[in-house]
């Protein structure tokens, strides 16, 4: 009894190796499961706040460049304005959108991983919770996932669990956006009916159906079509128009689903 | 432990820390070709260190890289698992008789053995980093050229750094 007792005292680390392994596993398996807690992503807010000291320098030195990347978008903005000045859209628009966006930094971003996130410096104070959609100047960057406090963790389009409702512009017949790991400029649509007209260079936009994402937020071009192998869908290779290793600022989609089309989806589910 | 170790321990673990998460973590090359170098302070715990008190350190070290990293416990499961098998390790390139306290480096080991040693620490680490990350397991092809690159550069990191520091071994 003695010499076993000895034993394991002379042994505890093999004891606390295997406490550790199961913790860091428990850690691994039951975080990942895209049901992150704030608190272990990079939206709690001590992690939060390293990220964006550090992505903050990262941007000192991009100034010029953002600069001049905001004088460009204004021009355009300015351009759509004068077109439209004159009719009544404008103020549709305005009623429609307003206080719709609010914009945040990206503070971490990766593009290399298999499943990819990004943070930004936004979070429930400022009214964001998951589900909303995120996006640039450029085009569609990814959905909400997660909110802490002040931080937020985005799932981009470069990541496996992404999906996103999209069609080509100017048509209704839509499908999937969706990214199989790889080249992190293309992504492919799924489940648009074989039928439809889609050619290499056809722009890509979001449906706007979930409200998600506003209607028509470029997506990316056709860069390759066919079919997919039960005949009945095509499978499109989608050049994304939104560069996402190289984010600076993000809109947020802040206007959720009317609350009469939610009450009618939770009856139909109920 | 006395106090002295116990703060130059604290500092490299949050230097380490600070440098994998904010500088090495973004280098990509070929698109999946990631230095892990946060282990180096695993590779130099000395021969005098409590086991448990080297899964600790392994554990909060890897711990924290994951907060950082959005991956929670990827880098715990592995740090933890080199952890257990270093002293073991560092067993296998030293003479048997060698019973002095013996911090792993190109001075004491020589530089042939030490340079094993840190092939084989690194290769385990990557091994099960990216075993851990690929979940579930698919394209082996793909995971067995992670594991080969990532470790090369890890391993040239660490060369490097042995290099630079001029394979200082003296007990701290």
């Amino acid at each position: 009894m003695r010499s076993l007792l000895d034993f394991l005292v002379r042994h505890s680390y093999v004891f606390l190796f295997l406490l550790l392994e199961i913790l860091s596993l428990v850690l691994l398996f039951g975080f990942n499961d895209r049901q992150k807690e704030a608190f272990m992503t990079s939206a709690n807010s001590f992690s939060g706040t390293l990220l964006e000291w550090s992505s903050g320098v990262d941007q000192f030195f991009s100034l010029r460049k953002e600069n001049a990347r905001l004088v460009q978008e204004n021009t355009m903005l300015r351009d759509m304005l004068y077109e439209l000045s004159d009719s009544q859209y404008v103020d549709q628009q305005r009623a429609l959108s307003s206080a719709d966006i609010v914009a945040a930094r990206v503070v971490d971003n990766t593009i290399r991983k298999d499943d990819n996130y990004l943070t930004i410096n936004k979070g429930s104070r400022d009214g964001l919770i998951p589900g909303m959609g995120v996006y640039n100047q450029d085009g569609v960057v990814g959905v909400v996932m997660v909110t802490g406090k002040r931080y937020s963790v985005v799932l981009p389009v470069l990541n496996g669990s992404s999906s996103i409702s999209c069609k080509k512009k100017g048509s209704d017949s839509f499908g999937f956006l969706e990214w199989g790991g790889g080249d992190p400029y293309v992504a492919q649509l799924k489940d648009m009916p074989y039928h439809s007209a889609v050619e290499i260079g056809d722009t890509i936009v979001t449906t706007g159906f979930s409200s998600v994402f506003p209607e028509n937020v470029p997506v990316g071009t056709v860069a390759g079509v066919e079919r997919s192998k039960n005949g009945y869908t095509l499978k499109i290779q989608v050049n994304l128009s939104c560069d996402l290793s190289n984010l600076g600022w993000v809109y947020v989609h802040t206007r959720t689903a009317d609350e009469e089309i939610e009450s009618l989806y939770e009856q139909i589910s109920d | 432990m006395d106090k002295r170790s116990f703060m130059f321990r604290l500092f490299s673990l949050i230097g380490l820390a600070l440098l994998q998460v904010l500088i090495l973590n973004r280098i990509c090359l070929f698109g999946y070709v990631t230095p892990l170098f946060y282990i180096w302070m695993i590779i130099r715990f000395d021969s005098a260190m409590k086991r448990s008190a080297i899964l600790l350190w392994a554990f909060f070290l890897g711990l924290i890289i994951d907060l950082f990293s959005g991956t929670p416990g990827l880098n715990a499961a592995s740090a933890t698992l080199l952890a257990m098998f270093q002293p073991g390790i560092v067993k296998l390139f030293v003479p048997l008789d060698r019973h002095d306290v013996l911090v792993p480096c190109s001075a004491t080991m020589g530089g042939r053995p030490f340079a094993g040693y840190l092939l084989l620490m690194i290769t385990l680490h990557h091994s099960v980093y990216f075993i851990l990350r690929s979940i579930p397991l698919g394209d082996w092809t793909m995971l067995v050229l992670k594991v080969v690159f990532s470790a090369l550069l890890t391993f040239v990191f660490m060369l490097v750094t042995e290099h630079v520091s001029g394979g200082s071994g003296t007990k701290r």
